[in-house]
């Protein structure tokens, strides 16, 4: 009888959810938090097909059923994630959450989450009948929110290796450890001869999803550092007018003040 | 409905926990089952024996320890993975117990503080929370040792900073955490070669 | 040191450390029932009607028709009901118990219970309260001449938030009655105040209630007063089933929401400085007691007796009140009212040293209270004020003096330190003359034939330790190894009331009684013999009697003293701040046991770190709690503070047992004023007088303090 809800390959699970509308759960964590008796699970644990890490030349691949704890653990998990995972929660936490449920759960304080939307990460999809590959951003639909179907299971998360050496990550919590993330930040930029090549913030806990503004950050992206330097108010303007801060423990207009004064200290720090 | 089987030789730890589960059936029951929701049977070693456990498998583990199998051993502070009173170890690893299903369990090893209580790496944990007067109301106590080992077998001489951090997860309201600390890096020195 | 401060393993430590000490929790019975509440949604309404839902077998409903003594929960007054019959005053206020075997089912017809209400209006500020329940004023001097004659008045208010214990285990509790015979067990602090409830309730003479108290998941103040309702609400519940256990535990929120907690407060204070030293202290001190009296007296006692600190100011004027709101019922917390006043006094003495244009910490050494000078209720330090040797010790240890004027200078583009310091007392035990008059303990001592003696008394280690001090003090008077003295829960059956374990008094004064048991014991000792004695309290005859009437004389016999420096480091993008360090010293006479000491120190600096800034505790539009789960009501993990130091100073107590005084509460009382000092330097910011001091408030007084410089 385990077996119906402890599918040992992924062709096992999908068939199951193909016929029945079933929670996936992975690490559980988010799932165990509410009082969860008679909830239908299907457990993905023994499902070996999802445990993989793959680090290829341009991109790092983890797999639904990978632990947080496995991440810190593997030699090739970029240092961003590495930096963003090792604050989440605690130990206990960290042994049994995955980087997938964290991302499928569509919380917007999941510092897992708010990194794959920095890196442009793309979010692996499979039914029984079909597999695809969402881009991050357009995979939420709002708080707690996805556009998994429910047949469907994340299989993996595809995360860009390209753009992530010069990463800054802040978090803030309301003390060092089991906090969760009031606002957290991540911070992308790219010189290449003189030149922002590429630029992506990120802001999680901020706003129902991750804010992650592309156009915004367009508005640098190709300038020489003098110019950029000359643009950042602009910038940084555009982002006071873009973000939209949830409140709830903490203010709205505290959360909004902490991303832009993030983001000014990023981008002078950067472009000096 | 639900039945526990000890498929160990020990008749008297079968009979109890299948004395204690026909009292709390109903309780580990939901009042409205989910009409896609049955009992399951998860069959697990605890403490080091195979036990075979009959219920919903979105039942908190900590519930199953607790209610059905009586170890009490396992505390409840929160029952939302923010204190760590509920810690045992599942294939070695630290997890909150109320933050696992009970479906997740099947075919993994649990220890908890009855289990581990008995082992040699716990004697030296003993004398050294003995020693720094590391245990105030104690109720974080059986985690917390659970913690630590968890650490340790990772890390067996870990600084002072990975043993907060390994317990952060770890709430105690007594001790200001000093003394734990202290006495964690103490049976680091003293249990050498045991981790 | 002495020593009997050499550590020994604690009498409790096997059975915790291995999992088998049974919390109340963890106790099993085939047929126990299981209780829930059905609790007031309103913070002010009127009962019409309660209609219970179909009760299936098994089940019943517990109201105020079941009580069949008074509907009273006696606390100091007696205006708690068991169950509310008529009136609720505050959301979660108890109108009715589901009991029954299956805790689900419990849980849903409790939520199919449906009152009708008429609501009625709430007072949920204690600005707007028209309900003073206690109204205390006492002053001595003359501070209509001292402000007419000042050179400079300062007036300042100050805040303080709740505080909620945060004990590990929550609050719980079985009974059970059989053969006309009512017993209860549970998580609780003072049995026989326990038992005192139960037979108010029940009307049971007291011999047929038995309190038994079991393995205790930490107290510090909640579970003093708390336990006594949940008993009386049980043990009217079980003597409607007899030869049943019916148990409740509360979950964490209801433990949050409808416990007491720390008094908030609000205070006014004015103070007369001429030729800088400060003459004269008008002080106004309001503590919002919530729906019901409960433990709100004694603590707005102890308050403002504390409420000029360690300082000798010739004249006084102050007044405490404990004004009534449609609120949670507040209590005891360690501390018990003394760590708001003195909030109040240390942030004032820093403000009227800095507009002196003095350093803060010589302003209020100049200031301090010196052996025997007067106390502010006119009575004497009897003992030496260690406070110089403290200040100079934790200055050492933290290198205060270096980095005060180090952050008072250019700090980095990011990160702002500062430091602060703060001096403080604990009066050690009952305040006034509530051990000779209200108390009046009783201790035993029970030696078997093979010479093993037993400690007969009803304090409860709540993870203080006193199993162990207990046996210390007793073992060492008789001369005997440790091991051969024991010390079990208390059990009313069997042990006297030696009073409740409450007011950093068990080990002075309860463990004084058991020396001077021990002392006699071993003047009577016969070897293979059994033998009793039993001790009665006497209050020390060097002191001041203590009048309630208008707070005069000793109100405590001696003082516990601490010295607390705090460093601090903000971050100015975020607000949010790191504790760098908490350096301390503290002088609670002699350690009995300085590792249980030492532990009881660091624990409470942690919780008053806490108060300062992370525990935020708010209350929505029906003044409900809204912080009610660990993840919103914040409290230290190991990873938050860089060093805590503690170092211990010792002035005996010649009427404690071996020199020691009263330890518990003290550590915590003086962290707030320290840590808000220290942010007030790494803030640049002056007039910080509320805590807690939260990130979103630290990133505005950052903001206007860069506008200052850029000005």
């Amino acid at each position: 009888m385990v077996d119906r809800y402890a599918p040992t390959s992924l062709a096992a699970a999908l068939d199951l959810m193909a016929h029945e509308e079933l929670v996936p759960y992975a690490g559980g964590t988010d799932l165990m938090v509410d009082e969860a008796l008679g909830r239908p699970f299907v457990f993905l644990h023994g499902i070996e097909e999802l445990k993989g890490i793959t680090d290829n030349e341009d991109s790092f691949i983890v797999g639904a059923g990978v632990t947080y704890r496995e991440l810190l653990a593997h030699p090739a998990t970029p240092e961003l994630l590495k930096e963003a995972v090792a604050q989440i929660a605690a130990p206990a936490i960290r042994n049994t959450a995955t980087l997938a449920g964290n991302i499928a759960n569509a919380s917007p304080k999941g510092d897992g989450a708010l990194v794959c939307f920095a890196a442009d990460a793309e979010i692996v999809l499979r039914s029984a009948e079909t597999a695809r590959r969402v881009p991050i951003a357009s995979f939420y639909e709002g708080r707690g929110k996805t556009v998994r179907r429910p047949d469907e299971l994340v299989t993996a998360v595809i995360i860009p290796k390209k753009h992530l050496a010069g990463y800054r990550f802040e978090k803030v919590g309301a003390r060092k450890a089991l906090a969760i993330s009031r606002v957290s930040f991540v911070g992308l930029m790219t010189i290449e001869e003189s030149v922002v090549a590429h630029l992506a913030l990120a802001f999680g806990a901020v706003e129902d999803v991750v804010a992650r503004r592309p156009a915004i950050d367009a508005m640098l992206i190709g300038k020489t550092i003098e110019a950029a330097r000359g643009a950042a108010e602009e910038y940084l303007a555009a982002w006071d007018e873009a973000i939209q801060p949830i409140r709830g423990r903490v203010s709205a207009e505290y959360r909004k003040q902490v991303c832009l004064n993030l983001a000014r200290d990023f981008i002078t720090c950067r472009l000096g | 409905m639900s039945k526990t089987q000890g498929s160990s030789h020990d008749g008297a730890t079968a009979a109890v926990m299948s004395a204690a589960n026909e009292a709390v059936t109903t309780a580990t029951l939901p009042t409205t089952a989910a009409p896609s929701v049955r009992a399951v049977s998860v069959s697990f070693v605890l403490n080091g024996r195979e036990v075979t456990w009959e219920g919903d498998p979105s039942a908190k583990l900590l519930d199953v320890l607790r209610d059905d199998l009586r170890l009490t051993g396992v505390k409840c502070g929160c029952r939302e993975g923010e204190c760590g009173a509920c810690s045992i170890l599942l294939d070695g690893v630290l997890v909150n117990s109320c933050m696992v299903a009970a479906g997740r369990v099947g075919g993994t090893e649990v220890t908890t503080i009855e289990g581990y209580c008995t082992t040699e790496r716990f004697k030296v944990l003993d004398a050294t929370f003995a020693r720094r007067s590391a245990v105030q109301c104690g109720y974080c106590i059986p985690g917390m040792v659970l913690a630590a080992e968890a650490l340790l077998s990772a890390n067996p001489h870990p600084t002072e900073e990975e043993v907060r951090t390994g317990i952060s997860g770890n709430l105690c309201r007594c001790t200001g955490y000093n003394a734990i600390v202290d006495a964690i890096l103490d049976a680091s020195k003293e249990g050498e070669g045991l981790w | 040191m002495h020593p009997i401060s050499q550590p020994v393993v604690k009498k409790d430590h096997t059975e915790k450390m291995a999992g088998s000490a049974e919390y109340v929790g963890d106790f099993y019975s085939t047929d126990m029932l299981h209780a829930r509440f059905v609790r007031s949604p309103h913070p002010h309404a009127r009962i019409l009607e309660i209609c219970y839902p179909e009760l299936p077998e098994g089940y019943c409903s517990v109201d105020h028709r079941d009580v069949l003594g008074e509907n009273i929960v006696h606390v100091v007054e007696d205006d708690s009901p068991v169950f509310e019959v008529d009136e609720v005053f505050y959301v979660g206020d108890p109108v009715a118990m589901i009991i029954g075997p299956d805790p689900q089912r419990v849980k849903a017809l409790a939520a199919a219970t449906e009152v009708r209400y008429e609501v009625l209006s709430a007072i949920l500020d204690i600005d707007d309260s028209d309900t003073v329940f206690f109204d205390y004023h006492y002053g001595r001097g003359d501070c209509e001449d001292a402000f007419s004659e000042a050179d400079k008045v300062y007036e300042e208010q100050f805040s303080t938030g709740y505080q909620e214990q945060a004990y590990l285990e929550t609050q719980g509790m079985s009974a059970r009655y059989e053969d006309g015979l009512l017993t209860v067990h549970g998580s609780l602090q003072c049995p026989y105040y326990v038992h005192g409830a139960i037979a108010k309730a029940t009307g049971l003479p007291k011999g047929s209630v038995r309190v038994i108290q079991d393995y205790t998941g930490g107290g510090f103040g909640g579970k003093e007063a708390y336990p006594s309702f949940l008993a009386a609400q049980l043990g009217v519940a079980a003597m409607k089933v007899p030869g049943k256990d019916v148990r409740v535990v509360y979950d964490r929120r209801e433990d949050m929401e409808f416990t007491s907690k720390r008094h908030p407060s609000r205070c006014t204070y004015r103070a007369a400085v001429k030729d800088g030293r400060v003459t004269a202290l008008e002080i106004d001190v309001r503590f919002n007691s919530g729906a019901f009296t409960t433990l709100s007296p004694v603590v707005l006692q102890r308050g403002i007796i504390a409420a000029p600190g360690v300082y000798h100011v010739p004249s006084l004027k102050v007044r405490g009140r404990g004004l009534r709101t449609h609120t949670v019922p507040t209590g005891a917390y360690r501390g018990f009212g003394a760590p708001q006043t003195f909030f109040a006094i240390e942030r004032l003495m820093d403000h009227i040293a800095a507009d002196l244009g003095q350093d803060p910490l010589d302003f209020k050494l100049a200031h301090a209270a010196k052996k025997g000078d007067p106390t502010s209720t006119s009575g004497i330090y009897h003992y030496e004020v260690p406070l110089p040797e403290m200040v100079d010790k934790v200055c050492e240890m933290s290198d205060y003096r270096a980095k005060r004027a180090a952050y008072a200078k250019e700090q980095g583009r990011r990160y702002r330190n500062g430091i602060g310091i703060a001096l403080w007392f604990h009066g050690c035990g009952f305040t006034g003359s509530g051990e000779r008059d209200f108390i009046k303990a009783v201790v035993g001592l029970h030696k078997h034939a093979d010479g093993t003696v037993e400690v007969l008394a009803c304090n409860s280690d709540i993870g203080q330790g006193i199993k162990t001090t207990f046996s210390k003090v007793v073992a060492a008077e008789l001369g005997i190894p440790y091991d051969q003295v024991s010390y079990g829960n208390p059990d009313t059956s069997r042990v006297p009331d030696s009073g409740p374990t409450v007011a950093s008094r068990s080990l002075m004064t309860v463990g004084e009684l058991l020396r001077r048991a021990a002392a006699r014991l071993r003047e009577e000792w016969v070897d293979g013999q059994e033998q009793s004695v039993e001790e009665h309290y006497h209050e020390p005859d060097f002191m001041l009697p203590f009048s309630l009437e208008d707070f005069s004389g000793d109100a405590y016999p001696t003082y516990a003293w601490g010295v607390s420096a705090i460093e601090l480091r903000y971050d100015s993008l975020t607000g949010a701040n790191d504790i760098v360090g908490c350096w301390s010293s503290f002088d609670v006479g002699t350690p009995i046991d300085l590792a249980i000491v030492t532990g009881q120190m660091e624990g409470g600096v942690l919780q008053g770190l806490g108060y300062s800034s992370m525990e935020q505790m708010a209350t929505d539009a029906n003044g409900r709690i809204r912080n009610n789960s660990y993840s919103d009501y914040i409290i230290p993990t190991s990873a938050d503070v860089g060093e805590l130091a503690v170092s211990m100073h010792v002035v005996e107590f010649p009427f404690g047992p071996y020199g020691a005084k009263g330890a518990g509460e003290l550590p915590l009382v003086g962290i707030a004023p320290a840590f808000v000092e220290a942010a007030e330097q790494a803030l640049g910011a002056r007039g910080i007088n509320h805590i807690p001091l939260k990130a979103e408030e630290a990133l505005e007084y950052l903001g206007a303090a860069q506008k200052e410089a850029h000005r």
